[in-house]
């Protein structure tokens, strides 16, 4: 019989030791989270998920079972397509969502994933933000019901080299899952997603009119130049020398419309802005349609939606009311940079290994669009963005420290950070 | 007189690390000198023009390199143009393409380059990540830094036409025997990618001398000075340990 909303999960089988292990695992684990709580250290749910899997290594793979699991993983959008999935979930379920647990603070590591699970024992409905480099586990661990597969572009190059190698490997993974593999939820005008879910048994693909392609230039397949033409304003890609090509979508975004498999039209009403979020929940609410949850469910969950993990909350610094904007990398920059529209903008850049120790991403930004308007640029490598606004004609200023870029302002600022200082501008608003 | 044309070639597919830094910035310095200059980005399938001062190549991965070496062949107006005595800076994969053999892929196949650097690649012990310091030799003889940041999986051994460009102080460069990139003629390439010239002015102004056939006046800017000042003091902090 097939699973319907209501289905339970299977629970996990572990033998006594495992489960022995695991029980004493997560018991430390809460008492390591309530130490650093005690601290002053914030949550605790990293010290968790580490203490966690450092005694039983196995803990990832030991919780994930026992849930029916939904995965959204891609280089942008991830944390919030994630909790509008888990809103769209949520709504679906009514009185029975505490069944479902997510990763709601965006820790998307084992370990992370691992800590977000152990807090709620009783939960069998799962939906994970996934790291690009934990797919491969995921699809073999957790066998989840439904993958979504965002996009896929640079980020972090010193760390990841090749994204090309990610994306076989996800070929991989979903190869030997076979027909019980996930059904995958993707874009389908990312050719590196595209070809990346290629061996996948069953895909619902998503035409998510996505703007930014300087990353997909060559065929994943066979290496030829992709070729593009647009027909009544929608873009299509095709490689001429091979048969990869842009799959015919069951769901598409119409500007701020999303058109369903029946030709239906129907408008997300979000609370989370710009055009790239209306492409994160189409791919959202197709997979909570493949999950069972009724589109009029889904769609009254994801307008819940308003500040997924702090990105574009609005917070007050002193006098200073500041919208917070996420950017991590140029496809990222290329979303954020037009829906900052304050004069001055706060710029915060940061090069530790969660953001990229290289800043070369800084010259692929088109940050000559805020010609006219003036930049404060914070954070440790303030002044490599300085240089880089000299030679875009922007008209800047430079503050390393946070808190004093923000200043003491009569007027909202947008500031648009990297990881680093965008975590830290959340911990000085207290939003984590 | 004619504007002085840069050619940024094949950003689409050599362009990874933000190498469309080098040609905004080598317009720029002639900007604000009151020299005219344009920028020209031709993408593989359109001609590469001929008339360029300065040409650039960025990094790319395998397949890009092995497409972008097959367009400039069939292409040649890139050959014609540094035989004229326009000038050739290729960093990263665009280094290794300008040479005469690179390798790719797991198997390591051998692919011929440009041949216009006589330097061959193959596949080093283990990838070169990270900032890179090295010294230069100026025209007139002098040393100057030059800071970068470097991540290439192949290792870059010189033949007896090229000279190398830098000696390498912290970092790996070519192949880790204290050299980084190479000169011959008009044709220079270098590890370090992306907005190189952004953080070494000096470099970016010879490229453009050497083109223009004169020298330029020199444009003080204290805020690429702090750049480079941030940038040198925190490779020999981290260079220790690296
Ligand atoms: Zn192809």
């Amino acid at each position: 019989m097939p699973s319907t909303l209501s289905t339970p999960a299977r629970p996990a089988s572990l033998t006594r030791t495992e489960h022995l292990r695991l029980w004493t695992a997560i018991r430390i684990g809460n008492l390591a989270a309530l130490a650093s709580r005690l601290a002053g250290r914030g949550s605790g749910a990293s010290i968790r998920g580490q203490v966690l899997t450092r005694i039983d290594p196995d803990a990832f793979a030991e919780l994930v079972q026992g849930h029916r699991v939904l995965a959204v993983s891609g280089t942008n959008g991830k944390t919030t397509t994630t909790h509008l999935l888990a809103a769209a979930v949520r709504s679906g379920l009514g009185r029975d969502a505490g069944r479902l647990v997510t990763n709601a603070d965006g820790a998307n590591l084992h370990y992370g994933i691992a800590s977000a699970l152990s807090e709620r024992p009783k939960s069998d409905i799962a939906v994970l933000e996934t790291d690009e480099r934990v797919v491969s586990d995921m699809i073999a661990h957790a066998r989840p019901e439904i993958l979504v597969l965002l996009n896929f572009s640079r980020d972090q190059l010193d760390r990841h080299h090749e994204i090309k190698a990610l994306g076989r490997a996800w070929r991989v993974a979903l190869d030997a899952a076979g027909p019980l593999g996930p059904t995958i939820v993707a874009n389908a005008c990312d050719p590196l997603v595209v070809w990346s879910a290629g061996t996948a048994a069953t895909v619902v693909w998503v035409e998510t009119a996505t703007v930014w392609n300087a990353d997909g230039a060559l065929c994943p397949a066979c290496g030829t130049v992709l070729t593009r033409a647009a027909t009544d304003g929608r873009s299509r890609w095709d490689c001429p020398g091979c048969d990869l090509t842009q799959p015919a979508s069951a769901y598409r975004v119409d500007g701020e419309h999303i058109v369903l498999p029946n030709g239906r039209m129907v408008h997300p009403d979000l609370q989370v802005p710009g055009s790239f979020n209306v492409s994160n929940a189409a791919c959202a609410l197709a997979a909570a349609v493949e999950f069972g949850v009724p589109v009029p469910d889904a769609l009254a969950g994801m307008h819940t939606v308003s500040a997924p993990a702090g990105r574009f909350a609005t917070t007050q610094f002193g006098r200073t009311r500041a919208r917070l904007l996420l950017a991590k990398n140029p496809a990222g920059w290329a979303e954020a940079l037009p829906l900052a529209t304050s004069d001055p903008v706060i710029l915060a850049i940061d090069s530790v290994a969660a953001d990229g120790k290289d800043v070369s991403w800084l010259w692929d930004v088109e940050y000559e669009q805020l010609a006219g308007r003036r930049v404060v640029c914070t954070g440790p490598r303030a002044q490599d963005l300085a240089v880089r606004l000299s030679y875009a004609g922007v008209e800047h200023e430079i503050e390393p420290d946070l808190r004093a870029a923000l200043g003491e302002r009569d007027l909202p600022v947008d500031v648009i950070a990297t990881y680093t200082p965008f975590q830290r501008l959340l911990k000085m608003a207290g939003l984590r | 007189m004619k504007p002085v044309e840069i050619v940024l070639v094949y950003q689409s597919l050599l362009g990874i690390y933000g190498d469309r830094g080098n040609a905004m910035v080598l317009r720029q310095r002639l900007a604000w000198r009151g020299i005219e200059a344009t920028l020209t980005e031709v993408d593989p399938g359109e001609a590469v023009p001929s008339t360029g001062a300065v040409y650039l190549l960025g990094g790319g991965e395998d397949a890009a390199q092995i497409s972008a070496v097959r367009a400039l062949r069939a292409d040649g107006h890139l050959f014609e143009a540094i035989e004229a005595g326009a000038v050739l800076f290729a960093v990263c994969a665009g280094y290794q393409i300008v040479g005469k053999t690179f390798t790719v892929g797991d198997h390591d196949e051998v692919i011929e380059g440009l041949g216009l650097l006589d330097v061959t690649t193959r596949r080093g012990p283990e990838r070169a990540v990270g900032e890179v310091l090295s010294t230069w030799t100026r025209p007139d003889g002098t040393e100057g830094l030059i800071t970068g940041f470097e991540n290439h999986g192949g290792f870059t051994s010189l033949g007896s036409d090229a000279e190398p460009l830098a000696r390498v102080e912290i970092g790996v460069g070519n192949c880790g025997d204290g050299t980084d990139g190479a000169v011959q003629g008009n044709v220079l390439g270098i590890y370090p990618h992306g907005p190189i010239l952004a953080r070494n002015p000096e470099l970016a102004d010879h490229l453009l001398e050497r083109a223009l056939g004169h020298e330029l006046d020199p444009l003080p800017n204290p805020e690429l000075d702090e750049l480079r000042r941030q940038r040198i003091a925190a490779v020999r902090k981290a260079g220790l340990r690296r």
